[in-house]
Formats: C-alpha cells, structure tokens, sequence
C-alpha cells in the first residue's frame, strides 16, 4: 500500500524526513519497500508565462517565444506547439532539465534561432497518465505564480512510501492506521477528520430499510443517503491525493469512497439510488427502497461494475434490493446500479463483513478489490460509522446534494470490546528483558490500547480496530515492537543441549559424497520435477514401478509435472546440456530423495521419499593436456566407481551380476546384489537413451539405494596384524574359452589356496592372434603368504602346482608359456 | 728406492689431475694399484730392502699409498659429482608445461553453504532433523497456525499433487478421497513432526528442500531452507537474538552488523525479519539492497502458543524459539549469481567455479 508523507501529515504531526519515517515504520514492523519523490522527475520544469509571440523568420511551423520565468530576463524559446497563445501560463524545462523521457535540454539554435530551454505537454513531462489533455503545450491555471517549481505547482512535492503490511495487519491499510502507528513511536497526537454533517429534515427511514438475513457474514450494516448531487470531475486536491497513491480518478462520487477507504480503511459503496427496485408494496416504515444483505439464491447471477457477468453460490453474500442483487458484498458493486453522470441521489454503504466469507467469495470468483483485500484480513466494525459520516460529507461538499437526516445501521454482530489479561513478568520472562510495568503501560497507551491497572494485574482492552491481537502474547509482541527489538538483550540460550541419537544416514551421505568427490565427480543438484516422458526416454520396462510418478496439479511446466522416480534422466539430461555449450568432460553425480508411490516408509504417508546416488560418466576423462590426455571412460571406471561406493560403505558380501535393465547396453550392465536385495545398477546407457539426449558419444551410469546402502553399510573395524614373514608372488598366465569369466579362475585359485592366498591381481586380458581362435589369455600375480612362517620355495611350488592343476581340471586351462 | 716412491707419488697425483671420465680413472688406478701397478711393484720390491732401511721406507711406502688411495677416492667423489651435474642438467623440464592433476570433485555450491550452516548450528548443539517433502497441509499449514482461510497462505504459492486419496489429519483413519497433499512450502513442518515425538528440550535444525510456484530470477520452484527450533522450559526472545547473532558472526564475519526487524509468521509471536549490512556495499547503500545497506536473510520469532497447543506442549511450562533461512540466498551473498535458476543447470562451467 502507498501512502505520502504530507498526506500522513494531515492526520499526525512528525519531524521526521521521509528517510528517517521510512526507517522508524520498518524498525515498527511496516516495511517501507519504496520511498519515491514525486516531483523528482519535474526538477528544473517551471512555471512560465508567455509574453509576446513573433514569427519565426526561418520556419512557418516555429514561432520565437518570450517567456517570463520569474526572473530579470525572459528566455527565447523556439517553439512549434499549436495552441501557443501570448499570455499563457505552460511548463517550461529549463536548460540542464532532463525530461522523463530522457531528453536533456541544452542551448541551442533551432533554423538559426537561439531557444534557452522547452515549452512542454504532458506527455513530455510524464503527465499524460494524470491529466488527461489535448496534444500540444499543457495550459496551466492563470494562478499559478510564476517561476515556481512546475512539481510545487502541481502540488506533486510530496514523498510516497511503498509498505509492505503483513497479513495481521489489516488496521494498516489505511492512512490514519500508519498514522496511529507513528503516533506509538512519537507519543505525538492524532488528528482525526472533524465531521460536521449538514442533514436535512427527510428522516433516512423514509428513503431506505435495511434487512440482514445472513448476519453471520454481516455483523454490520450502515448506509446514508445522500441527494440532489451533480456528478462530475473531483477537485484537483482530491485528485492528486489519491493520483499520488496510484489510485485511478473516475468521478467525485467514487473518488470520495475510494479517498476514505483510503483515509480509514473502509470500504465505501456508493449506489445509484434510483437504479434500485422501488418498493411497491410500501414498507410498514414508508421507505422506498430496501437494502437486503443475504446469501445469493443457488445460480443468481450478477454482473459486476467490471461487466462481468458472474454466476453465485449459496455461499456467497449479496447485497439486493427488493428484487435482486445489486452488488457482491464487499467485493464490488453491480454494473446495473453503479454511479454515472445521470446519478442524482445516492446510497452509501458502509459495512463490516465477516472476513473468511469474503476470502472464499472473491478466491472462487478470481477477484481481488481493494474492498476485498481490507474485508478478506478484517476492517474494523467500529469505523463503520465514522468512515461512513466523513464520506457523506465530502460527497454532500463536493457534489452538492443534502443529507437524509440520520443513518441506518443495523448492528447483529456487536461484540463486546475484547479485555485482555497481562501480566508483566510474563512479558519480561518471554521477552528476555527487565522492562517496567508503567513502560508497558505507556506503549500500549500509545497503540490504542486501554490499560487497568488493579493490584499488579493489568487488564486490557483492545480496540476495534485491532481484531488481531487476542491474546497476551499478542500484547507481548506490541510491546516488544514498540520498545525496540534492538533494545531487547542478546544472550546465549541457557537450556541443556538434547543428547543426539546415532545417526547411520549422516555417515553413509558424507562417506558416499566424500568418495565420489575425490574420484573426480562434480555434484549436481536437479529439481525434483521431470518430464512424464521421461521414462520413455530411459527406456523403462512398462511394468517397471519406477513408472508410477506422483503427478502435480498445477506444475509450472510440462517439463516439471510429475515427481522423480529415479535420477538417471536428470543427469542425462545435465550431460545433454552441456554437450550443447561444448563441455564434454562429464562426469557428475548427485545425491536426492526420489517419491515413490504405494510404500510405507512413513506410517501416515503413502508415499515413499528414499534416497538415491547417481552418476554419470561421459565424453571423455582426464585432464586433456599434454602429459595427460583425455581418453573415453568405459564400463570399467563406472565399476570402479560403484566398487569405490561399496568399499567406503564397509560391505564385502556383495556381488556384482549382469542384469537386463533396457536403458543399458544388453552386454554392459550390471547390478550389485546383497543377499537378494538390489543395492544398485550401473553400465553403458543403451544407444538408444543416448539418442534420446542427443549424446554423440558414450556415457556410463550408476544409480544406488542409499537407504539399502544405509541399512547394511559396516563401519566396525577391527586391527588385522601387518605380516611379518616376506610374501612370494607368483605370476599365472593361462589360456582358457573365451567366454569363461574372468573371475571364475580368481575364486578357483583363491578355494585352492586357501588362507594362504592373500591376494590375486588380474593384469593382463589378451585375444588374438597369440592364441587359439576362441581362447582367451588372462595372466594373474598371485600372492602367498603365510602369517606363521616364511614359506619357503618348495611349498609356494607344490602349491602354485595345485593352482595350476585345478585350473586345468575344471577349466581346461593350459598355461600359457 | 725413497726416490722412486716420491716420484711415484707426484707423478700419480699429477696424472688424476688430468682425469675426466670413470674409464681414464680406472685404467689410472689399475696403472698404480693393479697386480703389475707402479706402486705395487714398489711394495713387491721392499723384501729387497736391508733391516736398517725397511722401517723407514715402510712408512713411507704406506704414507704413500695412502695418499694415494685417498687422492683417488677423492678423484672418483668430483667425477662423480661432475658426471651427476651433467646429467641433472640434462634433464631439467619445461616447468610451465601442464601438471597432472588428479581429478577432484566438487560439492554444489547450495551444498556447500548448508553444510557451513549446518556446521555453525551443530556447534551451538543443534541436531539436523529431517522430513518429508509431499506433505499433509495439516503438517504444512493448519498445525502452523495457518488455517485454511488464514490469508498467509497467499504468501506461499503451493503445489499440489493430484488427488490419490489421502488422509487430511495424521489422527485420521484411512485415507480420505477429498483431502490434499503437497509440497512442502517450507521446511517447518518437521518442527511439529518432531515435537510430536519428542519431549523438551528440543534443539533441532532442519536442512531440506521445499517448493513454491515461481520462477524467475530470484526464485525457483525448488529451493533449500534451514529451518531452526529450540524448545525448553525458559527460551526467551533475547536467546534468539543470540542464537542468531552468533550464527551471523560466523557465517558473515565479525564487522557483519544485524538488525531484527518486528514481522508476521502465524507459527512465532513475535516474530521478525532479520536483516544484515549488506555485504556489497558493507551498509553504504547499493543497487543490491535497495539503497537501505540491509539485506533480509532469516525469519523467526518466538513458538506461538497455538503451535504448541497442536503438539500437546502446555505453552504455559514451555517457551521457545525458531527460524528459518533460504539457502540460495545465503549462497548468493556470497556469489552473487544474478540469475540464481543458474544453480539447478548444472552447467560444469558453473559447477567448477565454486
Ligand atoms: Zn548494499
């Protein structure tokens, strides 16, 4: 909300500058977001006059100027606007005057002619928006006296601040709520609007009734009528307080309801009084017209100031007269009943509305008023008649017209005043201070608040316009505002510190993280929205339950509507982006909950959020300079990685099977099994998922179950003694068919060996043209040792003979000579 | 036979003078001390020597040798350490070509920052607490003291997961057709989830993602919060104040200035803003603040009694405090991104800056 500062001004005095207020209203709680002088774009425009106009001797289209600018010489001024006349008073920019349009204006000469400065329009100084007008210069009023700032002219010297209120605030959304709000900081008093209504004799209950039939969502309902007025412009000064707060100017009928929902927080509605239903069947009262406040019929329809025709729930409360409704309460009047030009007489409405009612209503139709948005958060039932005597008086002095003597105001929902308890050892126990009772008193005082002392208890009683504070923390909170959070003590917090519970999850995640960041990968973070195409993108088995996605009602995005199964297609997806922008060492990992659907992880949530590790490897690995070129990852450093993931969670009992999963390649994927639970899949993205990102080369991927990786990861470690006796290392190069895995003759030399095989080292694979079609070499470095003696020649050699003759017997392997 | 080994001598040191390479100095050597070498000749030559004499040139014999010995040690040591400066001069390298550096990751800068955070609360002896992110509006908003027609819930731009029949209250049986889910606007509601498991004292803190509809370049639809609690049976206002200042002193640095500011949360009363000089233009005022010389960084304030009440805490035995900080814009401090979506591209020129 805007508010300025001679505005605020006329309901409160301060010394404060507009920075200085700014500071003291966000220290209060009222953040001032903005703080923009008005008339700044006008420096250097003036009033002039025009003295004598002569042709131009160059130009038929220019004329040379003399302009009185309030000072010993008149400038020369070029100029080719049309309705320059001699004696006109216009805006004139003068020479270093930079427009809003961002001309500055120098000395020039124009066709030869000298010009010292600018005739303007209103559209050159910004204006067109207030002051609508024909092209050409801007006419100003005869009275304005010359030489003076165009901005001080205008009365546009003022200051606007920009507020931010809070939610609980509603008071605030008004010119004299701010005031009162100054006023708690400078203890200096309010000045009210004084209200002198002039009324004439028709008593108001011959005009109008008013019945509420839903006084549930109305507690009140007040009118005034108001007749003989002649719609028409508003006055400048009403013009330009709410232009200055960027409310739009319509006629003075409408400006003076939008001035007082501004001044008190009110909202008016003015009604065209002979546009609604005549009564004919006369009220027992003699009234002609009557104001029903009840809930719409199922299906009533309405067509708002706004044209637009809506149509209403039971749900929804209308204001009708005798025979239909005629505006949607405390959102906006009706189109059929609005003020125009033709409007004589007029009912005034002021009302107080219940304000969930008014949130539901305006939510369900898409509006949002500057009523709705005072009535939705709580306008005070206790300014209900103030705001509605001050608006009749303006309307009654700026309109002309006369008052029915008296109001109507029916008040269903008066509650009593709300009385709060403090006490105020309470407000320091909660607040850390030492403050005095009569400190507290004092600053509620200020607030608006009233204060009983009786026997150190204090009763308070809270003011209407205050429907947010109902309680004694809320009280608290007023005090503690007031006196100054900075001046409340800084101390450390005294209480014991609660004992932490082991917490196996922290140690895998930062293990995990640790490990992958020394090998190299980079960490990614990724929404937790993808693409329902996704899956197709990975090529998913279509029973995969991976498939099953949570799906957002309003995503932003179709690429961000349904939730992660999996985080495979977001690192396809980080590879592809930076493929596109040339970077093609890839290798990233990252570590996030997945939602999954139909677990029971959390008893009262059917969805399951474990958490996942993934990574890929693409492109190329190394450093790609001299001494270290880049080279393509293959299948074997994805498995080291995994390998590198299972080791620093501690596990030794799992093993590593080649599995089907589509989205890798059929010979080059793999899954890690414990027991026969999966702990995670990895390998060669199939061709195809690299089409899908438009990878032009390989990538390599991993995915584990942290929660799988959490539940059995084993960080007990125990000393193993460092051998004593020498080891013997033995090389074994046999040659066996070509599909016998590699690791098959490595368990079989390990069961020969027994304990004393400490260790055996595939080095070398070879196929090819040394040895037979069909075979393959593998040659090993076998380690023996023994922790109670040092094996001598002869038993490493019967043993290695074992070695090799079991290899034969089950494998056929020949060595390899 | 003395003459012959003096001369011996000055004619041996004189040839190792000349010597330049381990091949002359060994010929050298076997010249003097082979099995027909000159000095072992001599040495051969001494049975010949009466009794009278023997002594004498027997020590001079071996004074002698071992001059020489020494001189060829000696020899031998310089030719070694000639032949060893020729070859490190041989091979010194280009030491401006690349080096080899192993490949090392690096953690997400968002990462990076919680886990300082993280760090500086663990410290003050704050547990990291966690929960889950698709939510019950109950957890997010209704226990939070933000009912359904509470207008806080226009600050929070919520989304919602299509309906799968779910139950609205955790004390509800079964699942409820009707009821919503969504994604947590905040990390908060794991205070109520843990208060309900807890007994006081509490001091948690709540690292974790959460999500708002909006998107531009100072919001993301995903972001990271830390959210604070403390609950004990004398937490006072004044507590907060010092909990976070020493959060800022840390996290910012000793000349950082801080500033709270009164505000509205519906779960704290009262409850503030709080601000830090700005770490552009150290409080002078910037296009970064906004000319104040104040950025927002938290929100906290003391538990209402309403939050309390919905755990089954009695407001009357326990007081507490909490806040809640967005990571990204912590973060941002201190890199100054200007379009902070840059952090989820994951775009590898960005990764490697931080
Ligand atoms: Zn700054």
């Amino acid at each position: 909300m805007n508010v300025t500062v001679n505005w605020l001004k006329t309901y409160i005095d301060f010394a404060l500058s507009p920075s200085e207020l700014a500071d003291r209203l966000t220290m209060l709680g009222i953040e001032v977001e903005s703080i923009k002088h008005l008339g700044a774009e006008l420096a250097g425009v003036v009033v002039g006059k025009v003295t004598t106009i002569k042709p131009h001797p160059n130009a038929d289209k220019l004329v040379l100027c003399q302009v009185d600018v309030g000072e010993a010489a008149a400038l020369q001024i070029v100029c080719g606007a049309p309705n320059v006349t001699a004696g006109m008073l216009a805006p004139v920019a003068t020479i270093g005057t930079e427009l809003p349009n961002g001309i500055t204006i120098k000395r020039a000469k124009l066709r030869g002619q000298e010009s010292q400065g600018m005739l303007c329009s209103e559209k050159e100084l910004g204006l067109a928006a207030q002051l609508a007008s024909a092209s050409g210069l801007m006419e100003l009023p005869p009275t304005m006296s010359i030489g003076m700032p165009l901005a001080q002219a205008l009365g546009l010297d003022d200051v606007v601040l920009e507020l931010e209120i809070t939610p609980n605030r509603p008071d605030c959304l008004s010119l004299i709520g701010v005031a009162r709000e100054i006023r708690a900081e400078t203890g200096n008093a309010l000045k009210l609007p004084q209200v002198n209504l002039q009324e004439d004799e028709t008593d108001i209950r011959e005009m109008t009734a008013v019945t509420i039939d839903a006084p549930e969502l109305c507690p009140r309902y007040a009118a005034r009528v108001i007749r003989g007025v002649k719609v028409g412009k508003s006055p400048a000064w009403l013009q330009q307080r709410l232009e200055s707060v960027g409310v739009g100017v319509i006629n003075n009928i409408v400006d003076v309801t939008n001035f007082v929902l501004m001044e008190y927080g009110q909202p008016l509605h003015a009604f065209d009084y002979h546009k609604l239903a005549d009564v004919k069947h006369g009220l027992a009262n003699g009234a002609l017209r009557r104001i029903v406040v009840r809930r719409a019929a199922e299906g009533e329809q309405l067509k708002t100031l706004d044209e637009v025709e809506h149509k209403l729930t039971s749900d929804m409360l209308v204001i009708a007269d005798a025979e239909k409704p005629v505006a949607l309460a405390g959102i906006m009047g009706g189109y059929d009943s609005e003020i125009t030009a033709a409007t004589c007489d007029v009912l005034l409405e002021s009302a107080y509305f219940q304000p969930s009612s008014i949130r539901a209503t305006a939510k369900a139709l898409g509006m949002n008023t500057e009523a709705s948005y005072r009535f939705e958060r709580g306008a005070d039932p206790g300014t209900v008649l103030p705001a509605l005597d001050r608006g009749a008086q303006l309307i009654a002095e700026l309109a002309g017209g006369t008052l029915c003597a008296g109001s109507v105001d029916v008040y269903p929902g008066q509650q009593p005043l709300v009385q709060l308890q403090l006490r105020p050892e309470r407000v320091n126990f909660v607040l850390g201070t030492a403050l005095e009772a009569t400190e507290m008193d004092a600053i509620l005082n200020r607030l608006g608040f009233h204060v009983k002392a009786t026997d150190g208890e204090y009763q308070v009683t809270v003011p209407t316009f205050r429907s947010d504070v109902t309680r004694e923390i809320d009280l608290i909170e007023e005090i503690a505002r007031v006196y100054g959070y900075d001046n409340i003590p800084t101390t450390l917090p005294r209480g014991d510190i609660p004992v932490p519970a082991p917490e196996p999850r922290t140690e895998v995640r930062k293990r995990i993280k640790h490990f992958l960041l020394a090998s190299g990968m980079m960490e990614a973070v990724n929404y937790s929205f993808c693409h329902p195409n996704c899956f197709e993108k990975i090529r998913l088995n279509k029973n995969n339950p991976l498939r099953e996605a949570l799906q957002l009602r309003n995503p932003l995005s179709p690429e961000m509507s349904i939730l992660r199964t999996t985080l495979l297609p977001s690192l396809l997806e980080n590879a592809q982006h930076n493929r596109n922008h040339q970077i093609d060492d890839i290798a990233l990992f990252e570590m996030s909950t997945v939602f999954l659907v139909g677990g029971t992880s959390r008893p009262d949530s059917p969805v399951k959020e474990p958490e996942r590790v993934a990574g890929i490897l693409a492109g190329e690995i190394g450093g790609g300079v001299y001494g270290n070129p880049y080279r393509c990852p293959d299948f074997f450093d994805i498995k080291g990685v995994v390998e590198g993931i299972l080791e620093v969670c501690g596990m030794t009992d799992y093993t590593i099977q080649q599995t089907a999963e589509p989205t890798f390649h059929p010979g080059r994927n793999a899954e890690v099994l414990l027991a026969d639970r999966r702990l995670g899949i990895f390998g060669e993205a199939h061709p195809r998922v690299l089409e899908n990102y438009a990878l032009p080369y390989k990538a390599y991927l991993f995915e584990f179950d942290v929660e799988a990786l959490v539940g059995t990861a084993e960080f007990s470690k125990r000393f193993e003694p460092i051998p004593i006796y020498p080891n013997v290392q033995r090389d074994l190069a046999i040659v066996v068919d070509a599909d016998v895995l590699s690791d098959i003759p490595m368990a079989l030399i390990y069961a020969t060996g027994g304990t004393l095989v400490e260790s055996v080292r595939l080095f070398d694979v070879y196929l090819g043209d040394q040895v037979p079609a069909g075979k393959k070499s593998l040659a090993y470095t076998i380690t023996y040792h023994s922790a109670t003696e040092t094996l001598t020649d002869k038993a490493v050699n019967a043993l290695h003979d074992r070695v090799v003759k079991r290899l034969n017997c089950e494998l056929g392997a020949e060595l390899r000579m | 036979m003395k003459a012959e080994l003096e001369a011996i001598q000055a004619e041996a040191l004189e040839a190792l003078k000349a010597v330049k390479t381990p091949d002359a100095l060994e010929s050298l050597r076997i010249t003097y001390f082979g099995r027909r070498g000159k000095l072992t000749d001599v040495m051969k030559g001494m049975g010949t020597l009466s009794k009278a004499e023997r002594p004498a040139i027997g020590k001079l014999a071996n004074e002698v040798r071992t001059t020489l010995t020494q001189a060829f040690e000696k020899a031998t040591e310089a030719l070694h350490h000639q032949q060893q400066a020729q070859q490190l001069e041989a091979e010194s390298v280009d030491i401006t070509l690349p080096g080899r550096k192993p490949a090392y990751g690096k953690a997400h800068p968002v990462m990076q920052t919680l886990e300082r955070i993280e760090a500086i609360f663990s410290q003050m002896g704050f547990q990291v607490a966690t929960g889950p992110e698709v939510e019950m509006e109950y957890y997010n908003f209704d226990a939070l003291n933000t009912p359904a027609d509470h207008p806080a819930r226009d600050l929070h731009d919520t989304f919602y997961l299509e309906a799968r029949g779910w139950k609205q209250h955790p004390q509800e049986e079964g699942e409820d057709a009707r009821s919503e889910r969504l994604l947590r606007t905040h990390t908060s509601p794991v205070q109520i989830r843990v208060m309900e498991n807890q007994k006081p004292p509490v001091r948690i803190i709540v690292p974790g993602k959460a999500y708002r509809v909006d998107y531009d370049v100072s919001h993301t639809p995903m972001f990271h919060q830390v959210e604070g609690l403390l609950v004990d049976t004398h937490a006072t206002f004044s507590e907060l104040k010092g909990v976070l200042a020493s959060f800022v002193r840390q996290m910012f640095g000793e000349q950082t200035q801080m500033r709270f500011r009164p505000h509205f949360f519906p779960f704290t009363e009262p409850s503030a803003e709080i601000d830090i000089s700005c770490t552009v233009c150290q409080g002078k005022g910037c296009r970064s603040c906004g000319h104040t010389g104040w950025i927002e960084i938290l929100g906290a304030g003391s538990v209402d009694p309403e939050v309390f009440h919905a755990v089954n805490y009695n407001p009357a035995e326990v007081t507490g405090f909490a806040f809640g900080m967005g990571v990204e814009r912590i973060a941002n401090l201190q890199f100054r991104i200007p379009d902070i979506r840059t952090f989820y591209e994951n775009d590898l020129r960005f990764l490697r800056q931080f």
